[in-house]
């Protein structure tokens, strides 16, 4: 805060003419450069007694001058800088800074440590750090140039009685030995000589106070701060791209997939579950026919049927995609799973167990092995081959459970109990859990894999950090489950977004962190079961239901002149 | 109608005669003398896989009763009912409890019994 009485005003007026780029409190008076001003600096202050900017009085009118003088020079604008610096009579940086950056880039490595001293920075740690990243330049620029001896002087008198950075000292000593070793570590013939003490410059600029050398690009810092909070306040922010510094930022519903752009009808019967490829360009559904439906999602956005896989005897209820989106794992009713190649449609394998049912499926982070839960609440774990690897035994999968594997593939999520989550690091036999206080019906992992979707019994959807501590972030409720299982899934730009299918045949969608429901979508006639929201596509979302169709939902209607086969909603 | 989520229970389970769904574990019976209507009934501290009619004002031989009516939630069928509120205050314990009609459920061990019949 800068609001001050006219008498101290006046002081400061003084003082400050007094004392150049020295504003925070702990800047020292003692500068001795500030009295051989050029002539033309002389009018400091004395016509504007503000010495805050804005209506809030936070912002310090000599802070803000100089950062933008700053932003000028970094975007280019030299003359222009100048001038400011001139109008305003206030100097970006003091005199001692300017000679200090000049040493530098002149090579004058001892004038330089000894101005460093000469600007009071309060705190003999920096002092010592910078000075010993100026003298290992020397040091590094003596050696290129062979003058070993005195590289070897500046190592033994300068730097090491400075105490700091104790163990580059001896690494110092080997580059003397072995001169051919510097090339890897420093890049000096790579790089001329002019820009390697450049690169010293920024970094020392990072070493010291922000009063004395003002951060590079602060300005634009800044900005991009105030953009960050905004889009972070943006509940329906569902877009990439440039982002308005004139107004607000705030996005209308338009966004987020709100109208039916394509309605599937391939299926025979209700369709159960539906996922799109980890890259969004296909979408995997089954229905209760048993059979398996691969889509293309095309460039424009149409989805067109591609394989139809037929092998399960019963309905499939979970269908897994491979880390590389070239194969899928169904598992069903028929409790056997089956790995099935994309291209050719063809089965590639079926997963047996003796006198077992295989109930749940996913792949494991390689893609070389999956996963499955078992009817006697064991895993197991199989190659590509079709053989068991591996078992753990013991309470591990509830029946007909999902199966989910967290994104660095180390740990496998199951449903333990009716209302357990298990985390089973299945290297490490590690476990994990997370307790609800109903049934939990089905879950659905954050693409990150550092957030889990909890679907309840009683209709809530919970919403799981699982990523370090497990912590109970929210809930999000609207929708109707009192009989099937409905699921619900992530998606949006950064997963910003919660999606859930719903008895009454309707879509909800939610924003994930003010738990705020944005949308329900009407449009099927049946039980939507499954949504499902394209990853690499945040306006396109898919619903399967009960009226044996699919709804693709974006925001608006593909032109229907391109391929004729829309149906109209 | 989608796929019905139900829960399997461990150990002796008592099921839905017409689906096999399962209804209650045998640890949760608490009475087999309760009568209705339609005959005999058992009382459960829980059963799952129900959902429920809406509450209704029903006098029983008991006394008055709040209860709804639960059904199957895979095939429908009329089950029984839940005690929601007991006017009575030696009624009182029933509340939050099932009372399922012995002609809709059966055992483990008389299931063989009653496919001979069917």
């Amino acid at each position: 805060m800068r609001v001050v009485e006219d008498g101290t005003l006046s002081k400061r007026v003084k003082v400050s003419s007094g004392k150049i780029g020295g504003l925070s409190d702990d800047t020292s008076v003692g500068e001795q450069g500030s009295c051989s001003l050029s002539g033309s600096m002389a009018p400091l202050l004395a016509s504007e007694d503000d010495k805050v900017v804005g209506s809030n009085g936070v912002i310090s009118k000599v802070e803000f001058v100089r950062i933008i003088t700053e932003a000028l020079y970094s975007l280019g604008y030299s003359k222009i800088g100048a001038h400011l610096e001139e109008e305003s009579g206030i100097p970006l940086h003091s005199n001692l800074v300017l000679t200090f950056v000049q040493q530098i880039l002149d090579g004058q490595w001892d004038e330089s440590v000894t101005t460093l001293h000469q600007i009071d920075l309060m705190d003999e740690n920096i002092i010592k750090l910078a000075s010993f990243a100026i003298l290992e330049q020397k040091f590094f620029e003596l050696l290129d140039g062979e003058e070993e001896m005195d590289a070897l002087k500046t190592l033994r008198t300068q730097i090491i009685p400075l105490r700091v950075n104790c163990d580059r000292a001896p690494e110092l000593s080997y580059f003397i030995v072995c001169p051919s070793q510097i090339s890897l570590d420093k890049t000096h013939s790579q790089e001329s000589r002019l820009s390697s003490r450049k690169k010293l410059l920024g970094e020392l600029r990072k070493l010291l106070p922000p009063t004395v050398i003002i951060p590079e690009n602060r300005l634009v810092c800044l900005v991009e701060q105030a953009l960050d909070l905004q889009k972070d306040n943006c509940r329906f922010h569902n877009s990439v791209g440039e982002m308005s510094l004139l107004v607000d930022h705030q996005c209308g519903k338009d966004k987020i997939p709100y109208q039916t752009v394509q309605i599937l009808k391939e299926h025979y019967g209700e369709v159960w579950f539906l996922k799109f490829s980890h890259n969004g360009r296909y979408l995997a559904s089954s229905s209760c026919d048993s059979r398996v439906i691969i889509w293309v999602v095309n460039v424009d956005g149409h989805v067109i049927m591609r394989h139809r896989l037929t092998g399960h005897r019963q309905p499939v209820s979970y269908i897994s995609w491979s880390p590389e989106d070239d194969q899928i794992l169904t598992c069903g009713d028929d409790k056997t799973v089956r790995r099935w190649d994309i291209d050719s449609g063809e089965c590639l394998c079926v997963y047996e167990k003796q006198n077992l049912g295989l109930v749940s499926c996913g792949w494991a982070a390689d893609g070389k092995s999956i996963f499955t839960g078992v009817t006697d609440k064991s895993i197991s774990m199989w190659d590509l081959k079709g053989k068991e690897v591996e078992s753990w035994k013991g309470q591990r999968t509830h029946c007909m459970a999902d199966l989910g594997i967290t994104s660095d593939g180390k740990e496998l999520i199951t449903l333990c109990k009716e209302n357990v989550v298990l985390l089973f690091g299945w290297e490490t036999e590690s476990e994990r859990f997370i307790e609800e206080n109903q049934t939990i019906t089905s879950f659905a992992l954050s693409e990150d894999g550092k957030l889990l979707l909890v679907s309840l019994w009683d209709g809530d959807i919970h919403l799981w950090d699982i990523d370090g501590c497990m912590e109970w972030i929210g809930e999000y409720n609207g929708h109707t489950r009192s009989r099937l299982l409905v699921r619900s899934c992530f998606g949006g730009l950064e997963q910003a977004f919660i999606a859930s299918g719903s008895e009454n045949s309707k879509v909800y969608i939610w924003h994930r962190a003010s738990m705020e429901l944005v949308f329900s979508l009407s449009g099927h006639s049946g039980a939507v079961n499954c949504v499902s929201w394209n990853p690499a596509n945040p306006h396109m979302l898919a619903s399967a239901s009960d009226d044996h169709t699919i709804r693709i939902w974006g925001l608006k209607r593909v032109n229907s002149k391109s391929n004729g086969t829309l149906e109209k909603v | 109608m989608g796929r019905i989520f139900v829960v399997d229970l461990d150990g002796k389970t008592y099921r839905c005669k017409f689906c096999k769904t399962h209804l209650a574990q045998a640890e949760q019976l608490i009475s087999r003398s309760f009568h209705c209507q339609r005959g005999k009934a058992y009382l459960f501290n829980t059963v799952v896989n129900v959902t429920s009619g809406s509450p209704e004002e029903r006098m029983m031989i008991s006394g008055l009763h709040t209860v709804s009516d639960v059904f199957c939630c895979s095939c429908g069928q009329l089950l029984g009912w839940k005690y929601l509120v007991a006017h009575e205050e030696s009624q009182k314990y029933k509340q939050g409890k099932f009372a399922l009609e012995r002609d809709g459920i059966i055992d483990g061990a008389d299931s063989e019994f009653y496919i001979a019949f069917l």
